[in-house]
């Protein structure tokens, strides 16, 4: 168990089809994630990476190949099966912060708990200890909309960590906020993968792949590289 | 996910918009409280006939001349021979499951005290009518045997003609003119108001050979009597049958009505008027459906991102089907309970305002009311839940 690779994708392909025109957006692609890495997938757009972190996090499914979560083959899963999958092994950190404004800032963090089902006390203290790791501890009752855009990124941060995943995943999480804000959510990755959290990122910005572990490359749906940030480089960026 | 918690998403989600919620609960309310208020009042139309037949007397029997094949108060008037006061002998003679006999005449004509004028139904009738229509008089004597042997020529008033005729004066032994032939009055009437539309107490009753000879009739309107007891109603009626046959040369030209037929007859009628009363009504709630219906549909596309969220973060679409079932249910239950409150009280304003109307608020209507909201929430809630339920997560997230 503790050998087997967190998650394993082999031959996976993904097509999309409108109307007579077959998109072919992932061709044959295999990867594997351990516990502990930090990936960031980069590639033009259009090149699938966002595709493949869907496929990865489970919201979509390959149209052929494998997909593995701690040795289990999960195509076949139901939906509800697959939700469930979401909310206990994973998290999501989106481009567009996605909070929802009739909520305050702990229930928005508290809101992967309740498909958990955990009690709302226990939800939101939970919520509170998430906040205070991301920093911001004091604005649990305020509301999104009186938060800044770096602040907005962090409370979806701590929602993706609510159900302590095995892997968070982050679609552009600096492409919205401007570049020192965007320097702290990189530091924030930083620390939480130094405390254990599995992270892959789909990003454009250089300095999240200059602090990523592995770096994946993809170029129309194929896989083309995929190497090691070497220590050296990391301290030296 | 217990579903509590689902309840409590509704919740937050209806109160973050409260006046569209509200808008869209009115359809419902309105909905509600028409049916509520429009059961009660064919219900309390019901009651209210009921009760008013009951009043004349469960076991009367109304002998009419005319043979009508619905049961009821409906009858043909001309070309049979008429019934009199021989047959009315002849029952009393022969007809032993009956309990008193009592010709009437009816017919209208001015009644006229000093200068003062009304006009007025005019029932002859004899000293049986007391006993067999319940009806006596308070002041003074009613009609007696004497009176309508000698044909007297004698009046008993009702409340609302002393008054009008009278005021406050006494009126007994005064002499009135009904028509142009001078009547003595020898009493008047206990107060019973309005019955089936008709004002009792706006009547003046002479003796029935009295009536026949100055409204220069020989026939009679109507034969009342009363069966020994309510077992006894089918055996009396067929026994009056067969000595009025007998008396008609076999012919069964007259239609016996008894309250009994009325009452089930009113009662069809009335029922029918409460249920289509209730149909109409139901309309309006559907309506208010097709309102909730439309507000879920805005509201599943207003929140397409909210919902790719909550299925990226392990909603399934059972989560979000219940979530978006439960808050059209919330809209249209509370708009069920606000509208029942409303009805109710329109209803009971009603009856307080205007205590001749017995309008009353049943608990089947309230039931049926409260679980056809019900349904109308989860039945128009289901498409647009099932609509957001299916929405694919990635699109959803997308959606700007």
């Amino acid at each position: 168990m503790s050998d087997a690779p967190l998650i394993q994708l082999d031959d996976v392909t993904k097509v999309f089809v409108t109307g007579a025109i077959r998109y072919e957006v992932l061709k044959d692609i295999s990867i594997e994630v351990r516990r502990g890495e930090y990936i960031a997938l980069i590639g033009a757009s259009g090149s699938g990476k966002s595709t493949l972190l869907n496929i990865l996090g489970c919201l979509d499914v390959p149209t052929s190949g494998h997909y593995r979560l701690e040795g289990e083959e999960i195509s076949a899963k139901s939906d509800t099966e697959m939700a469930h999958i979401r909310n206990r092994f994973f998290g999501f950190v989106f481009q567009s912060f996605n909070l929802l404004g009739r909520y305050t800032v702990a229930e928005n963090v508290a809101l992967p708990m309740v498909y958990h089902g955990l009690g709302r006390r226990e939800r939101l203290d939970k919520a509170k200890a998430l906040l205070t790791r991301v920093g911001l501890g004091e604005f649990t009752g305020h509301y999104p909309s009186e938060l800044s855009g770096g602040m907005q990124q962090r409370v979806a941060i701590a929602r993706a960590l609510a159900n302590n995943p095995a892997v968070l995943f982050a679609d552009e999480p600096t492409g919205n906020l401007d570049s020192k804000t965007g320097t702290e959510i990189i530091s924030l990755f930083e620390q939480l993968n130094a405390e254990g959290t599995t992270l892959v990122v789909v990003t454009h910005d250089a300095r999240v792949a200059q602090h990523a572990r592995r770096v994946l490359t993809l170029a129309d749906g194929r896989m083309l590289t995929d190497k090691q940030n070497s220590i050296a480089e990391l301290t030296g960026a | 996910m217990n579903p509590f918690e689902h309840l409590r998403i509704a919740f937050d989600a209806l109160l973050a918009n409260k006046i569209r919620a509200f808008l869209t609960m009115l359809g419902v309310i309105i909905g509600v409280a028409s049916v509520i208020m429009l059961v009660a009042i064919g219900e309390g139309a019901q009651t209210y006939i009921r009760k008013e037949l009951m009043g004349i007397g469960t076991n009367l029997l109304i002998i009419v001349p005319g043979k009508t094949e619905t049961t009821g108060m409906g009858r043909m008037p001309s070309g049979i021979q008429k019934i009199t006061i021989a047959d009315l002998r002849a029952l009393e003679k022969r007809a032993t499951l009956l309990n008193g006999l009592s010709a009437v005449v009816v017919s209208n004509a001015p009644v006229k005290y000093q200068n003062r004028l009304r006009n007025v139904q005019i029932i002859g009738t004899d000293q049986n009518f007391e006993q067999v229509r319940n009806l006596h008089a308070e002041i003074g004597s009613f009609i007696s045997k004497a009176d309508v042997d000698a044909q007297r020529r004698v009046a008993v008033i009702g409340r609302t003609v002393r008054k009008e005729l009278f005021g406050e004066a006494n009126p007994l032994g005064r002499t009135v003119k009904i028509g142009e032939t001078k009547f003595r009055v020898i009493g008047i009437m206990e107060s019973k108001g309005v019955t089936l539309g008709m004002d009792i107490d706006d009547h003046v009753f002479i003796p029935v050979e009295t009536a026949q000879e100055i409204f220069d009739q020989d026939g009679l309107t109507n034969i009342l009597t009363q069966a020994i007891n309510e077992n006894t109603i089918e055996r009396a009626k067929d026994q009056i049958k067969a000595i009025m046959m007998q008396r008609h040369a076999g012919e069964e030209d007259f239609t016996i009505i008894s309250q009994q037929a009325m009452l089930s007859t009113m009662q069809t009628i009335l029922t029918t008027f409460t249920y289509v009363l209730g149909g109409i009504a139901s309309i309006s709630l559907l309506v208010g459906g097709i309102g909730i219906m439309n507000i879920m549909l805005v509201s599943v596309r207003e929140r397409t991102r909210e919902i790719g969220l909550r299925k990226a973060i392990g909603a399934s679409q059972r989560d979000i089907l219940l979530q978006f079932v439960i808050e059209s249910v919330t809209l249209s239950v509370i708009g069920g309970i606000i509208g029942i409150l409303f009805g109710a009280g329109v209803a009971y304003g009603a009856k307080a305002a205007f205590p001749v109307l017995p309008v009353d608020v049943s608990a089947w209507s309230v039931a049926l009311a409260f679980t056809f909201a019900f349904f109308v929430g989860a039945f128009f809630g289901i498409y647009p839940a099932m609509k957001a339920a299916r929405l694919n997560p990635i699109e959803a997230l997308r959606y700007e």
